[in-house]
Protein backbone atom coordinates (compact mmCIF):
# COMPACT_ATOMS: atom_id res chain seq x y z
CA UNK A 1 0.00 0.00 0.00
CA UNK A 2 1.17 3.49 -0.76
CA UNK A 3 -1.01 5.25 1.75
CA UNK A 4 -3.72 4.92 4.35
CA UNK A 5 -6.11 7.38 5.98
CA UNK A 6 -8.91 7.19 8.43
CA UNK A 7 -11.94 9.45 8.12
CA UNK A 8 -14.89 10.13 10.33
CA UNK A 9 -18.19 10.44 8.50
CA UNK A 10 -21.21 12.13 10.02
CA UNK A 11 -24.61 12.41 8.39
CA UNK A 12 -23.25 11.23 5.08
CA UNK A 13 -20.54 13.87 4.81
CA UNK A 14 -16.90 13.46 5.66
CA UNK A 15 -16.16 15.29 8.90
CA UNK A 16 -12.47 15.22 8.21
CA UNK A 17 -9.43 13.01 8.16
CA UNK A 18 -8.07 11.75 11.43
CA UNK A 19 -4.78 10.04 11.09
CA UNK A 20 -3.06 9.35 7.83
CA UNK A 21 0.14 7.67 6.82
CA UNK A 22 1.54 10.73 5.07
CA UNK A 23 0.90 13.92 3.18
CA UNK A 24 -0.34 12.07 0.10
CA UNK A 25 -2.93 10.04 2.01
CA UNK A 26 -4.15 13.11 3.78
CA UNK A 27 -4.52 14.92 0.52
CA UNK A 28 -6.34 12.01 -1.11
CA UNK A 29 -8.74 11.79 1.74
CA UNK A 30 -9.28 15.52 1.74
CA UNK A 31 -10.52 15.18 -1.83
CA UNK A 32 -13.49 13.17 -0.61
CA UNK A 33 -14.21 15.80 1.99
CA UNK A 34 -13.98 18.58 -0.57
CA UNK A 35 -15.76 16.82 -3.40
CA UNK A 36 -18.40 15.15 -1.26
CA UNK A 37 -18.00 11.82 -3.00
CA UNK A 38 -15.70 8.82 -2.95
CA UNK A 39 -15.39 5.20 -1.88
CA UNK A 40 -14.73 6.15 1.74
CA UNK A 41 -18.06 7.95 2.09
CA UNK A 42 -19.86 5.05 0.43
CA UNK A 43 -18.16 2.47 2.65
CA UNK A 44 -19.06 4.42 5.77
CA UNK A 45 -22.67 4.90 4.70
CA UNK A 46 -23.29 1.33 3.56
CA UNK A 47 -21.23 -0.35 6.26
CA UNK A 48 -19.64 -2.46 3.53
CA UNK A 49 -16.12 -2.51 2.13
CA UNK A 50 -15.81 -0.69 -1.20
CA UNK A 51 -12.95 -2.15 -3.21
CA UNK A 52 -11.84 -0.41 -6.40
CA UNK A 53 -9.10 -2.26 -8.29
CA UNK A 54 -8.71 0.41 -10.97
CA UNK A 55 -10.18 3.91 -10.85
CA UNK A 56 -9.28 4.57 -14.49
CA UNK A 57 -11.41 1.76 -15.92
CA UNK A 58 -13.95 3.08 -18.38
CA UNK A 59 -16.87 1.39 -16.64
CA UNK A 60 -15.92 2.95 -13.30
CA UNK A 61 -18.29 5.91 -13.14
CA UNK A 62 -19.35 6.02 -9.50
CA UNK A 63 -17.27 9.02 -8.45
CA UNK A 64 -16.34 11.10 -11.53
CA UNK A 65 -14.86 14.08 -9.68
CA UNK A 66 -12.97 11.96 -7.18
CA UNK A 67 -11.55 9.68 -9.91
CA UNK A 68 -10.33 12.69 -11.88
CA UNK A 69 -8.57 14.10 -8.83
CA UNK A 70 -7.00 10.70 -8.10
CA UNK A 71 -5.71 10.37 -11.64
CA UNK A 72 -3.62 13.49 -11.15
CA UNK A 73 -1.89 11.96 -8.13
CA UNK A 74 -1.21 8.67 -9.91
CA UNK A 75 -3.31 6.58 -7.53
CA UNK A 76 -5.15 3.78 -9.33
CA UNK A 77 -6.54 1.49 -6.60
CA UNK A 78 -8.59 2.49 -3.54
CA UNK A 79 -9.91 0.17 -0.84
CA UNK A 80 -12.32 1.63 1.70
CA UNK A 81 -13.24 -0.38 4.79
CA UNK A 82 -16.05 0.69 7.13
CA UNK A 83 -15.43 1.43 10.81
CA UNK A 84 -18.26 0.93 13.29
CA UNK A 85 -18.62 1.83 16.95
CA UNK A 86 -21.27 0.08 19.02
CA UNK A 87 -23.21 -0.77 15.89
CA UNK A 88 -23.05 2.75 14.45
CA UNK A 89 -21.17 3.46 11.26
CA UNK A 90 -18.74 6.21 12.08
CA UNK A 91 -16.21 6.30 9.29
CA UNK A 92 -13.90 4.38 7.04
CA UNK A 93 -10.30 3.35 6.66
CA UNK A 94 -8.99 4.11 3.19
CA UNK A 95 -6.06 2.32 1.60
CA UNK A 96 -4.47 3.81 -1.53
CA UNK A 97 -2.17 2.20 -4.06
CA UNK A 98 -0.47 3.44 -7.23
CA UNK A 99 -0.56 0.05 -8.92
CA UNK A 100 -3.96 -1.19 -10.06
CA UNK A 101 -5.20 -4.59 -8.95
CA UNK A 102 -7.43 -6.31 -6.43
CA UNK A 103 -6.79 -6.63 -2.73
CA UNK A 104 -5.74 -10.16 -1.73
CA UNK A 105 -7.69 -12.15 0.82
CA UNK A 106 -4.96 -11.69 3.43
CA UNK A 107 -4.60 -7.98 2.84
CA UNK A 108 -8.36 -7.59 3.12
CA UNK A 109 -8.41 -9.47 6.43
CA UNK A 110 -5.53 -7.32 7.66
CA UNK A 111 -7.29 -4.18 6.52
CA UNK A 112 -10.51 -5.15 8.26
CA UNK A 113 -8.58 -5.73 11.46
CA UNK A 114 -6.92 -2.34 11.09
CA UNK A 115 -10.35 -0.78 10.54
CA UNK A 116 -11.46 -2.25 13.83
CA UNK A 117 -8.37 -1.11 15.67
CA UNK A 118 -9.04 2.38 14.36
CA UNK A 119 -12.05 2.48 16.69
CA UNK A 120 -9.91 2.79 19.80
CA UNK A 121 -8.06 6.01 18.97
CA UNK A 122 -11.30 7.27 17.46
CA UNK A 123 -13.00 6.94 20.82
CA UNK A 124 -10.20 8.94 22.38
CA UNK A 125 -10.65 11.49 19.69
CA UNK A 126 -14.27 11.98 20.63
CA UNK A 127 -13.18 12.70 24.19
CA UNK A 128 -10.39 14.90 22.87
CA UNK A 129 -7.40 13.18 24.41
CA UNK A 130 -6.00 11.35 21.43
CA UNK A 131 -2.64 9.77 21.95
CA UNK A 132 -1.63 8.74 18.46
CA UNK A 133 1.85 7.78 19.57
CA UNK A 134 0.45 5.23 22.01
CA UNK A 135 -1.94 3.87 19.41
CA UNK A 136 0.88 3.50 16.91
CA UNK A 137 2.94 1.56 19.44
CA UNK A 138 0.05 -0.84 19.76
CA UNK A 139 -0.70 -0.14 23.40
CA UNK A 140 -4.41 0.01 22.65
CA UNK A 141 -4.44 -3.57 21.43
CA UNK A 142 -6.99 -6.27 20.73
CA UNK A 143 -7.74 -7.20 24.38
CA UNK A 144 -9.54 -3.92 24.94
CA UNK A 145 -11.25 -4.30 21.62
CA UNK A 146 -12.57 -7.73 22.59
CA UNK A 147 -13.83 -6.25 25.83
CA UNK A 148 -15.85 -3.65 23.90
CA UNK A 149 -17.63 -6.25 21.79
CA UNK A 150 -19.84 -7.86 24.37
CA UNK A 151 -23.50 -8.13 25.26
CA UNK A 152 -23.10 -6.38 28.61
CA UNK A 153 -21.23 -3.50 26.96
CA UNK A 154 -24.09 -2.95 24.51
CA UNK A 155 -26.63 -3.06 27.35
CA UNK A 156 -24.62 -0.68 29.53
CA UNK A 157 -24.22 1.63 26.54
CA UNK A 158 -28.01 1.69 26.16
CA UNK A 159 -28.39 2.54 29.85
CA UNK A 160 -25.95 5.43 29.60
CA UNK A 161 -27.74 6.67 26.48
CA UNK A 162 -31.02 6.75 28.40
CA UNK A 163 -29.50 8.34 31.50
CA UNK A 164 -27.56 11.12 29.81
CA UNK A 165 -29.58 11.45 26.63
CA UNK A 166 -26.56 10.89 24.37
CA UNK A 167 -25.87 8.74 21.30
CA UNK A 168 -24.17 5.32 21.27
CA UNK A 169 -20.72 6.70 20.45
CA UNK A 170 -20.78 9.19 23.33
CA UNK A 171 -22.16 6.55 25.67
CA UNK A 172 -19.34 4.19 24.78
CA UNK A 173 -16.77 6.89 25.43
CA UNK A 174 -18.27 7.49 28.89
CA UNK A 175 -18.24 3.79 29.61
CA UNK A 176 -14.58 3.61 28.67
CA UNK A 177 -13.78 6.66 30.77
CA UNK A 178 -15.55 5.07 33.74
CA UNK A 179 -13.65 1.82 33.22
CA UNK A 180 -10.35 3.64 32.87
CA UNK A 181 -10.87 5.67 36.05
CA UNK A 182 -11.59 2.49 38.02
CA UNK A 183 -8.89 0.39 36.39
CA UNK A 184 -11.48 -1.98 34.95
CA UNK A 185 -11.98 -3.36 31.46
CA UNK A 186 -14.98 -2.03 29.56
CA UNK A 187 -16.66 -5.38 30.09
CA UNK A 188 -16.12 -5.31 33.87
CA UNK A 189 -17.43 -1.75 34.14
CA UNK A 190 -20.42 -2.72 32.00
CA UNK A 191 -21.32 -5.57 34.35
CA UNK A 192 -21.30 -3.18 37.31
CA UNK A 193 -23.60 -0.81 35.44
CA UNK A 194 -25.99 -3.53 34.21
CA UNK A 195 -26.26 -5.00 37.69
CA UNK A 196 -26.84 -1.59 39.26
CA UNK A 197 -23.63 -1.58 41.30
CA UNK A 198 -22.45 1.52 39.52
CA UNK A 199 -24.82 4.33 38.73
CA UNK A 200 -24.42 7.59 36.97
CA UNK A 201 -25.48 11.07 38.00
CA UNK A 202 -26.93 13.43 35.45
CA UNK A 203 -23.72 15.43 35.72
CA UNK A 204 -22.13 12.18 34.45
CA UNK A 205 -20.16 11.32 37.57
CA UNK A 206 -20.34 7.69 38.67
CA UNK A 207 -21.16 6.57 42.15
CA UNK A 208 -21.55 3.22 43.87
CA UNK A 209 -25.12 2.23 44.57
CA UNK A 210 -25.78 2.01 48.31
CA UNK A 211 -27.82 -0.78 49.79
CA UNK A 212 -28.70 -2.26 46.42
CA UNK A 213 -31.43 0.21 45.48
CA UNK A 214 -32.62 0.05 41.91
CA UNK A 215 -31.74 2.63 39.29
CA UNK A 216 -33.40 5.96 39.95
CA UNK A 217 -34.40 8.01 36.98
CA UNK B 1 -42.86 -29.82 17.06
CA UNK B 2 -45.16 -29.36 14.09
CA UNK B 3 -46.26 -26.05 15.54
CA UNK B 4 -42.68 -24.88 15.69
CA UNK B 5 -42.15 -25.62 12.02
CA UNK B 6 -45.48 -24.12 11.00
CA UNK B 7 -44.65 -20.90 12.85
CA UNK B 8 -41.27 -20.89 11.18
CA UNK B 9 -42.64 -21.55 7.71
CA UNK B 10 -45.18 -18.75 8.13
CA UNK B 11 -42.56 -16.30 9.25
CA UNK B 12 -40.35 -17.18 6.31
CA UNK B 13 -43.16 -16.45 3.88
CA UNK B 14 -44.12 -13.16 5.50
CA UNK B 15 -41.67 -10.38 6.07
CA UNK B 16 -39.78 -11.32 9.18
CA UNK B 17 -37.31 -10.04 11.69
CA UNK B 18 -34.20 -12.20 11.86
CA UNK B 19 -33.40 -11.61 15.52
CA UNK B 20 -36.98 -12.20 16.63
CA UNK B 21 -37.25 -15.32 14.49
CA UNK B 22 -34.03 -16.81 15.79
CA UNK B 23 -34.97 -16.00 19.38
CA UNK B 24 -38.20 -17.94 18.81
CA UNK B 25 -36.30 -20.76 17.18
CA UNK B 26 -33.86 -21.17 20.07
CA UNK B 27 -36.78 -21.10 22.53
CA UNK B 28 -38.52 -23.87 20.52
CA UNK B 29 -35.29 -25.79 20.41
CA UNK B 30 -34.83 -25.69 24.16
CA UNK B 31 -38.44 -26.78 24.63
CA UNK B 32 -38.50 -29.55 21.99
CA UNK B 33 -35.17 -31.07 22.91
CA UNK B 34 -35.79 -30.64 26.63
CA UNK B 35 -32.58 -28.76 27.22
CA UNK B 36 -32.36 -25.90 29.69
CA UNK B 37 -30.85 -23.27 27.43
CA UNK B 38 -30.21 -22.89 23.73
CA UNK B 39 -28.23 -20.19 21.97
CA UNK B 40 -27.20 -19.34 18.44
CA UNK B 41 -23.70 -18.06 17.84
CA UNK B 42 -22.85 -16.44 14.57
CA UNK B 43 -19.35 -15.76 13.26
CA UNK B 44 -18.45 -12.33 11.91
CA UNK B 45 -16.05 -11.72 9.05
CA UNK B 46 -13.03 -12.41 11.23
CA UNK B 47 -14.42 -15.64 12.62
CA UNK B 48 -15.29 -14.15 16.03
CA UNK B 49 -18.47 -15.69 17.48
CA UNK B 50 -21.33 -13.44 18.62
CA UNK B 51 -24.58 -14.32 20.37
CA UNK B 52 -27.38 -13.62 17.94
CA UNK B 53 -30.24 -15.36 19.76
CA UNK B 54 -30.91 -17.28 22.95
CA UNK B 55 -33.79 -19.08 24.62
CA UNK B 56 -33.19 -17.03 27.75
CA UNK B 57 -32.45 -13.32 27.61
CA UNK B 58 -30.83 -13.26 31.03
CA UNK B 59 -27.57 -11.40 30.64
CA UNK B 60 -25.68 -14.06 32.60
CA UNK B 61 -26.88 -16.78 30.24
CA UNK B 62 -25.96 -14.71 27.20
CA UNK B 63 -22.53 -14.31 28.76
CA UNK B 64 -22.12 -18.08 28.98
CA UNK B 65 -22.65 -18.42 25.25
CA UNK B 66 -20.45 -15.44 24.58
CA UNK B 67 -17.65 -16.95 26.67
CA UNK B 68 -17.17 -19.55 23.95
CA UNK B 69 -15.57 -16.90 21.83
CA UNK B 70 -12.34 -17.96 23.53
CA UNK B 71 -12.91 -21.64 24.24
CA UNK B 72 -15.66 -24.24 24.45
CA UNK B 73 -17.67 -26.76 22.43
CA UNK B 74 -19.30 -24.11 20.23
CA UNK B 75 -15.95 -22.70 19.16
CA UNK B 76 -14.62 -26.21 18.43
CA UNK B 77 -17.77 -27.01 16.47
CA UNK B 78 -17.40 -23.81 14.46
CA UNK B 79 -13.78 -24.59 13.59
CA UNK B 80 -14.30 -28.24 12.66
CA UNK B 81 -17.83 -28.04 11.24
CA UNK B 82 -18.61 -31.17 13.28
CA UNK B 83 -21.12 -31.60 16.10
CA UNK B 84 -19.68 -31.75 19.61
CA UNK B 85 -21.45 -33.69 22.38
CA UNK B 86 -20.37 -33.57 26.01
CA UNK B 87 -22.20 -35.78 28.51
CA UNK B 88 -20.58 -34.32 31.61
CA UNK B 89 -18.64 -31.06 31.58
CA UNK B 90 -17.10 -31.80 34.95
CA UNK B 91 -14.89 -34.34 33.20
CA UNK B 92 -13.80 -31.82 30.58
CA UNK B 93 -11.94 -29.27 32.70
CA UNK B 94 -8.72 -30.06 30.89
CA UNK B 95 -10.31 -29.41 27.51
CA UNK B 96 -11.99 -26.05 28.27
CA UNK B 97 -10.93 -24.94 31.76
CA UNK B 98 -12.61 -21.52 31.82
CA UNK B 99 -15.75 -22.49 29.98
CA UNK B 100 -16.34 -25.73 31.91
CA UNK B 101 -16.01 -23.93 35.24
CA UNK B 102 -18.38 -21.13 34.25
CA UNK B 103 -20.99 -23.50 32.79
CA UNK B 104 -20.95 -25.82 35.81
CA UNK B 105 -21.20 -22.79 38.14
CA UNK B 106 -24.28 -21.71 36.20
CA UNK B 107 -25.84 -25.14 36.73
CA UNK B 108 -25.18 -26.77 33.34
CA UNK B 109 -23.37 -30.10 32.98
CA UNK B 110 -24.17 -31.47 29.50
CA UNK B 111 -23.50 -29.46 26.35
CA UNK B 112 -24.08 -30.01 22.64
CA UNK B 113 -22.90 -27.83 19.78
CA UNK B 114 -24.34 -28.28 16.28
CA UNK B 115 -22.92 -26.57 13.19
CA UNK B 116 -24.97 -24.09 11.12
CA UNK B 117 -23.80 -24.69 7.60
CA UNK B 118 -24.39 -23.13 4.23
CA UNK B 119 -22.96 -25.25 1.47
CA UNK B 120 -19.27 -25.66 2.34
CA UNK B 121 -18.94 -22.91 4.93
CA UNK B 122 -19.82 -22.88 8.61
CA UNK B 123 -21.81 -19.76 9.61
CA UNK B 124 -21.97 -20.43 13.33
CA UNK B 125 -23.25 -22.95 15.85
CA UNK B 126 -26.31 -23.87 17.86
CA UNK B 127 -25.39 -24.50 21.50
CA UNK B 128 -27.61 -26.61 23.76
CA UNK B 129 -27.05 -26.61 27.53
CA UNK B 130 -28.58 -29.08 29.91
CA UNK B 131 -28.63 -29.38 33.70
CA UNK B 132 -28.73 -33.19 33.50
CA UNK B 133 -25.82 -35.49 32.69
CA UNK B 134 -25.97 -37.35 29.37
CA UNK B 135 -26.00 -36.88 25.61
CA UNK B 136 -29.12 -36.40 23.52
CA UNK B 137 -30.67 -39.28 21.57
CA UNK B 138 -29.95 -39.53 17.84
CA UNK B 139 -33.53 -38.47 17.08
CA UNK B 140 -33.17 -35.36 19.18
CA UNK B 141 -29.81 -34.57 17.66
CA UNK B 142 -31.26 -34.89 14.16
CA UNK B 143 -34.11 -32.59 15.09
CA UNK B 144 -31.68 -30.09 16.59
CA UNK B 145 -29.54 -30.23 13.46
CA UNK B 146 -32.64 -29.69 11.29
CA UNK B 147 -33.50 -26.59 13.34
CA UNK B 148 -29.91 -25.36 12.94
CA UNK B 149 -30.22 -25.80 9.17
CA UNK B 150 -33.46 -23.85 9.17
CA UNK B 151 -31.73 -21.08 11.12
CA UNK B 152 -29.06 -20.94 8.40
CA UNK B 153 -31.72 -20.68 5.72
CA UNK B 154 -33.51 -17.96 7.67
CA UNK B 155 -30.30 -15.99 8.02
CA UNK B 156 -29.35 -16.24 4.40
CA UNK B 157 -32.84 -15.55 3.17
CA UNK B 158 -32.01 -13.80 -0.05
CA UNK B 159 -32.72 -16.29 -2.80
CA UNK B 160 -29.76 -15.22 -4.85
CA UNK B 161 -27.27 -15.18 -2.02
CA UNK B 162 -24.87 -16.94 -4.33
CA UNK B 163 -21.72 -15.09 -3.50
CA UNK B 164 -19.90 -14.92 -0.22
CA UNK B 165 -20.25 -11.14 -0.10
CA UNK B 166 -24.04 -11.23 -0.01
CA UNK B 167 -24.00 -13.89 2.70
CA UNK B 168 -21.55 -11.85 4.76
CA UNK B 169 -23.73 -8.80 4.40
CA UNK B 170 -26.77 -10.62 5.77
CA UNK B 171 -24.86 -12.12 8.67
CA UNK B 172 -23.44 -8.70 9.47
CA UNK B 173 -26.92 -7.18 9.42
CA UNK B 174 -28.13 -9.81 11.90
CA UNK B 175 -25.22 -9.02 14.21
CA UNK B 176 -25.84 -5.28 14.07
CA UNK B 177 -29.53 -5.89 14.82
CA UNK B 178 -28.48 -7.78 17.91
CA UNK B 179 -26.29 -4.87 19.07
CA UNK B 180 -29.22 -2.46 18.73
CA UNK B 181 -31.50 -4.87 20.58
CA UNK B 182 -29.06 -5.01 23.51
CA UNK B 183 -28.82 -1.20 23.55
CA UNK B 184 -32.61 -0.93 23.59
CA UNK B 185 -32.81 -3.39 26.48
CA UNK B 186 -30.36 -1.24 28.43
CA UNK B 187 -32.19 1.93 27.45
CA UNK B 188 -35.57 0.65 28.67
CA UNK B 189 -34.06 -0.92 31.78
CA UNK B 190 -32.57 2.43 32.76
CA UNK B 191 -35.72 4.45 32.06
CA UNK B 192 -38.08 2.00 33.73
CA UNK B 193 -35.88 0.89 36.63
CA UNK B 194 -36.15 -2.72 35.40
CA UNK B 195 -33.70 -5.53 34.86
CA UNK B 196 -32.70 -6.13 31.24
CA UNK B 197 -34.68 -9.37 31.09
CA UNK B 198 -37.93 -7.59 31.91
CA UNK B 199 -36.97 -4.74 29.59
CA UNK B 200 -36.72 -7.27 26.77
CA UNK B 201 -40.12 -8.77 27.60
CA UNK B 202 -41.76 -5.35 27.37
CA UNK B 203 -40.01 -4.52 24.16
CA UNK B 204 -41.14 -7.77 22.59
CA UNK B 205 -44.69 -7.42 23.86
CA UNK B 206 -44.93 -3.93 22.39
CA UNK B 207 -43.53 -5.13 19.04
CA UNK B 208 -45.88 -8.12 18.80
CA UNK B 209 -49.02 -6.25 19.78
CA UNK B 210 -48.21 -3.51 17.28
CA UNK B 211 -47.33 -6.01 14.59
CA UNK B 212 -43.92 -4.39 14.27
CA UNK B 213 -40.52 -5.94 13.86
CA UNK B 214 -38.57 -6.32 17.08
CA UNK B 215 -35.45 -4.84 15.51
CA UNK B 216 -37.42 -1.89 14.20
CA UNK B 217 -38.92 -1.10 17.60
CA UNK B 218 -35.49 -1.48 19.25
CA UNK B 219 -33.98 0.93 16.74
CA UNK B 220 -36.80 3.45 17.23
CA UNK B 221 -36.32 3.37 21.00
CA UNK B 222 -32.57 3.90 20.75
CA UNK B 223 -32.98 6.73 18.25
CA UNK B 224 -35.76 8.30 20.43
CA UNK B 225 -38.27 8.24 17.57
CA UNK B 226 -40.41 6.09 19.82
CA UNK B 227 -40.56 7.42 23.40
CA UNK B 228 -39.27 4.76 25.81
CA UNK B 229 -42.07 5.65 28.21
CA UNK B 230 -44.69 4.61 25.67
CA UNK B 231 -43.20 1.12 25.43
CA UNK B 232 -42.88 0.89 29.21
CA UNK B 233 -46.39 2.16 29.94
CA UNK B 234 -48.04 0.05 27.28
CA UNK B 235 -46.55 -3.19 28.51
CA UNK B 236 -46.85 -2.29 32.17
CA UNK B 237 -50.61 -1.95 31.76
CA UNK B 238 -50.79 -5.48 30.36
CA UNK B 239 -48.17 -6.71 32.76
CA UNK B 240 -50.19 -5.93 35.90
CA UNK B 241 -52.30 -9.02 35.38
CA UNK B 242 -49.18 -11.15 35.77
CA UNK B 243 -47.20 -11.40 38.99
CA UNK B 244 -44.32 -8.97 39.33
CA UNK B 245 -40.88 -10.58 38.97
Amino acid sequence: MDGAAFSVVRDGASAGTFGSSGALSRRLDDFQFTLGEGPCLDAAQQGQPVLVADLTRSDEDRWPAFARAMAETGVRAVFALPVTVAGSRVGALDLFRHAPGTLGERSLAGGLLAARLAVLPLLDLITGDTDWAAAAEGRAGPPELASLERVEVYQATGMIMARLDVGPEDALVRLRACAFARKLTASEAAWKIVEGELQMDVDSSWYLADGGTGPSS
Amino acid sequence: MIQAFVALANSLVDQFDVVDLLDGLTADCAHLLEVDAAGLLLADRRGVLHVVAASSERTRNLELFQLQREQGPCLDCYHTGQAVAVADLREEHGRWPRFATAAVDAGFVAVHALPMRLRDSVLGTLGLFSARVGVLSDDDLNLGQALAHVASVALVHQRAAADRGAVNEQLQAALVSRVVLEQAKGFLAQRGGLDTDEAFRRLRRYARDHNARLTHVARSVVSRELPAQRVLDYSAARHRRVAEP
